[in-house]
């Protein structure tokens, strides 16, 4: 293409050193949100003062950030188990449902152990030990199905997952609405609460699952970086047919990244239905959280699989989705601008991985342009 | 500065091409430069004629620059500088599209045909007279009688998937020639054909030139057919022309030493190696080709210890199918593989690596090697289940560049480090990367899937030569080629295979290569 004399041409880059992919991911960021500014205008708000009043209560509000933190802790195990498969070239599009399912069964141990009408008898650190091992099983039981099919027959991951999702779906609304075994006394169609013992601790105001959450990052990072078997997920993922020459089983990696992922996605359900504070039971709403966890699939997808990188976007939705929904209370902002905010957001980052993978080259143009010529013989 | 002038070149189409002289230059390049975004210079002010009626090669190695020159010569990059005559007209060409539209025409070495169409369809897909409705009738008879014309025999309204690559070759020929190409391009033409094949396209070709068809094929190995087949030839080494000669006053050793830039041994010194005891026995084994058919019939064949089994064929006859049998990557269908007298026939693949089987796969890009991987991480491919390199299930990423960095040295890689990623690496590069990394682990047996296919001279050179080594070393190889010299060269053992079957097993100094090329082309009658 030409423009006033320059040449702009398209070239595919090579490699992408670390700094430029951050740098295009903030760039993304500031564009989208410049673009939504135009939004808050249409609706008579000043963009500064909603931006004020959604990071401000996100980030520097003792209250919100709590709120933002959990959110935060969500999101990264659901990036977490969307990464593991995604690393092996297949996709988790199945967290709702894993999660869903992890939240049933850590629900399920204290159901077991009688904590639904009274305390429980059992140590408090048993109880917990007890629910965060069946919420991993039930989510890694979850996404086995799909790695199993995977790894067995082909059978496409994405659809084997997303239909899961309405299955799980619908098994918790049976669970804890009126007449389900997990229903609350009082009906409202949530669950039970847990009673104390089953609570997560707090560690300085925030639940100990945050722990987990870096504990993860460097496991997650080391399997990747130094382990065997993350180096044979990483060569199935870049080119299945090198890795079966080498001898990796695919059977073997599709069924063991999606058990890992559907793990780390039943705790993200442990996590926001038992550990975070005032919440302690699975919500009417449970559905909002099985939609929010898609965007750590977004963060995954953002940062290149990177169980680092994709901690800072986590925390950057985790924290809109908090500071957007009290800017749309303070300010009488339309419904559901929060999550409209967060969507421009995403197509934001996503349209800009383009320049993850294509560099715009600007040139003078030096020579006449290529319509097929005739010269007079210059000879 | 010339007046210049927007013309169609459908309109020049036709006049320009009108009362051809043999002899007289009909394309001329001058000072064609490209340099790619990261600073290589692919082409360095290249220069040359082509004349009516005569075959110009241009020679040289990968990496050289010949891609690129063809490239720019079909339209499909543009050149940073540098121009193109046509008959001494200036031409730019966008796309391939003019440059067919001036009588440029390209056969491809990967072939582009729709292979589930018929031979007539594709000659006549993307052709100006296909636009509307077609008179399929006139076009078979004016595509039959260019094939007929040149010596051509197929079958218009064969199916693509149906032919031999040799086959598939003489469609891209005759599409060529039935848009009016007066200049072809050939890209490697004789890469995939069998001698009696490779016979016919000369005497084709030997007809074109009477026609006044400027030919231009480009090759990389296969000095012999330059010397046969063209009348001069321009030699390319990185980037630059080196030297341009009539074919007469030049020998196969002055060709390559050119190319090469340094004197290349033809003849491979191959040792005296008694054999020792056997190390592969295949018994009765069949397996079936990604179709489902059977494609590998009851082959049966044993290789010692310093021994090389030479399997020579056409693609497609079976020999891929019988490389990834024996590596476990196809099942058997039935039929038995012994290694060291153990029955490995339905054997995990990761367990032969183990074993000491070793396998480089012909598709070096897709199957040897990952792209987006460093070179540390390639080797790593042989090496993760190793207990040196694997401690507790961590990868010892530190002794792994160690061996890379040994790696690199022993087998002369051109690499800035080992930390690079090795789709930037050149074909006769990566091939050495994935038989060093094979053969470092001193397998006992090594399967080489068309090792040195597409290197240039002097990589082929250090392929053989290494191959010959781990024979001296007393392990067994198995070679799987098309080139029958490389098979007559380093074999100790001769299977000629054709239609999935081994036709006979000759020791190699009885073997003649006029028998065997019978024996591959299915000429062979069974006495």
């Amino acid at each position: 293409m030409t423009v006033a004399g320059y040449q702009i041409r398209l070239l595919r880059r090579t490699s992408l050193p670390g700094w430029k992919a951050a740098l295009f991911s903030i760039l993304a960021i500031v564009f989208g949100l410049l673009l939504f500014s135009l939004i808050f205008i249409q609706a008579g708000q000043s963009p500064r003062e909603v931006y004020k009043q959604i990071f401000g209560y996100a980030f520097f509000n003792a209250y919100g950030l709590r709120l933002s933190i959990n959110r935060f802790i969500f999101l990264a195990f659901a990036s977490y188990a969307f990464i593991i498969p995604y690393r092996a070239g297949l996709w988790n599009i199945g967290m709702p449902g894993q999660l869903y399912l992890g939240a049933l069964a850590a629900f399920g141990v204290v159901y077991l152990l009688g904590g639904k009408t009274g305390d429980l008898s059992m140590p408090q650190p048993l109880v917990l030990t007890l629910m965060v091992l069946a919420a991993l099983v039930a989510g890694a039981f979850m996404g086995g199905i799909a790695g199993f099919l995977k790894g067995k027959w082909n059978v496409n991951e994405i659809v084997v997952t997303m239909m899961l999702n309405f299955i799980a779906f619908n098994l918790v609304s049976f669970m804890i609405k009126d007449g389900g075994p997990f229903m609350n006394v009082g009906g409202r169609g949530e669950s039970f609460e847990l009673p104390e013992a089953a609570r997560a601790p707090l560690l300085a105001d925030f639940p100990y699952t945050l722990v987990l959450v870096f504990l993860l990052m460097i496991g997650i990072y080391l399997l990747f970086a130094r382990m065997s078997l993350g180096y044979q997920v990483r060569a199935f993922g870049k080119s299945p047919a090198a890795a079966r020459y080498a001898g990796i089983r695919p059977f073997r990696i599709s069924v063991l990244v999606f058990l890992m992922g559907g793990a780390l996605a039943g705790l993200a359900g442990y996590h926001y239905f038992a550990a975070v504070p005032g919440v302690y039971k699975i919500a009417r709403t449970y559905a909002y959280f099985g939609d929010l966890s898609f965007y750590g699939m977004i963060s995954g997808l953002i940062s290149l699989g990177n169980p680092i990188a994709t901690l800072l976007v986590a925390l950057l939705f985790g924290g809109l989705s908090i500071g957007g929904r009290s800017a749309q209370g303070k300010l009488h902002l339309g419904f559901g601008i929060d999550y409209a905010l967060m969507g421009m957001l995403m197509i934001s980052l996503v349209a800009f991985q383009f320049f993850y993978h294509y560099q715009i080259l600007i040139t003078k143009k030096t020579v006449p342009q290529s319509h097929p010529t005739m010269t007079e013989d210059l000879s | 500065m010339p007046k210049v002038k927007d013309v169609e070149p459908i309109e020049l189409h036709g006049d320009i091409w009108k009362h051809i002289t043999p002899g007289e230059v009909i394309l001329e390049a001058r000072g064609i430069t490209k340099r790619y975004p990261g600073g290589v210079l692919a082409n360095d002010h290249i220069d040359f004629k082509i004349r009516a009626g005569e075959v110009h090669a241009i020679l040289g190695e990968n990496g050289a620059g010949k891609t690129t020159l063809m490239s720019i010569l079909f339209g499909l990059i543009q050149p940073d500088a540098g121009e193109i005559y046509v008959r001494g007209l200036q031409v730019r060409f966008r796309s391939p599209e003019d440059a067919i539209r001036m009588g440029i025409g390209m056969v491809h070495q990967h072939r582009k045909l729709v292979p589930a169409h018929t031979v007539l369809e594709n000659i006549l897909l993307g052709h100006p007279k296909s636009k509307g409705v077609i008179n399929i009738k006139d076009a078979e008879e004016e595509v039959v009688a260019i094939a007929e014309r040149y010596g051509f025999r197929v079958d218009p309204r064969a199916r693509v998937w149906q032919l031999t690559e040799g086959e598939k070759q003489v469609v891209e020929i005759v599409k060529a020639l039935y848009r009016g190409a007066k200049i072809l391009i050939l890209d490697e033409p004789t890469s995939a054909l069998t001698p009696v094949e490779t016979e016919r396209l000369l005497e084709s070709i030997e007809t074109m030139t009477q026609d006044a068809l400027g030919v231009v094929p480009f090759i990389t190995h296969k000095l012999p057919m330059v010397l046969a087949i063209s009348d001069e030839v321009t030699i390319l080494r990185r980037g630059r022309v080196v030297d341009r000669l009539k074919t007469a006053e030049a020998t196969e050793q002055i060709l390559a030493q050119k190319m090469v830039g340094r004197p290349v041994i033809f003849d491979l010194k191959k040792p005296d190696v008694t054999p020792g005891k056997p190390v592969i026995q295949v018994e009765d084994l069949s397996a079936r080709n990604n179709k489902g058919l059977i494609a590998l019939k009851n082959v049966s064949f044993t290789v010692r210890e310093g021994e090389i089994l030479g399997i020579a064929g056409v693609a497609g006859n079976g020999q891929h199918e019988l490389a990834e049998t024996l590596m476990g990557l196809r099942p058997a269908e039935s039929g038995r593989i012994l290694f060291n007298g153990q029955d490995v026939t339905h054997l995990p693949i990761l367990d032969r690596w183990k074993l000491g089987m070793g396998y480089t796969p012909a598709e070096r890009t897709d199957v040897g090697s990952i792209g987006d991987f460093t070179l540390v991480e390639n080797v790593a491919m042989n090496y993760y289940f190793d207990n040196r390199y694997n401690h507790a299930g961590f990868l010892d990423y530190r002794g792994l560049r160690q061996l890379t960095e040994r790696i690199i040295e022993e087998f002369d890689v051109a690499t800035p480090s080992p930390d690079v990623k090795i789709q930037t690496l050149s074909g006769g590069n990566l091939q050495k990367i994935i038989l060093g990394r094979v053969l470092s682990r001193e397998p006992k047996l090594i399967i080489a899937n068309l090792p040195a296919q597409g290197l240039d001279v002097g990589a082929t050179e250090f392929v053989q030569r290494k191959l010959l080594e781990a024979r001296s070393n007393q392990a067994a190889v198995i070679l799987i080629s098309e080139d029958l010299d490389e098979i007559l060269s380093l074999s100790d053992w001769i299977a000629p295979m054709y239609e999935g079957e081994i036709v006979d097993i000759l020791p190699a100094a009885e073997a003649k290569k006029d028998i065997i090329g019978a024996m591959i082309a299915g000429l062979h009658q069974e006495h």
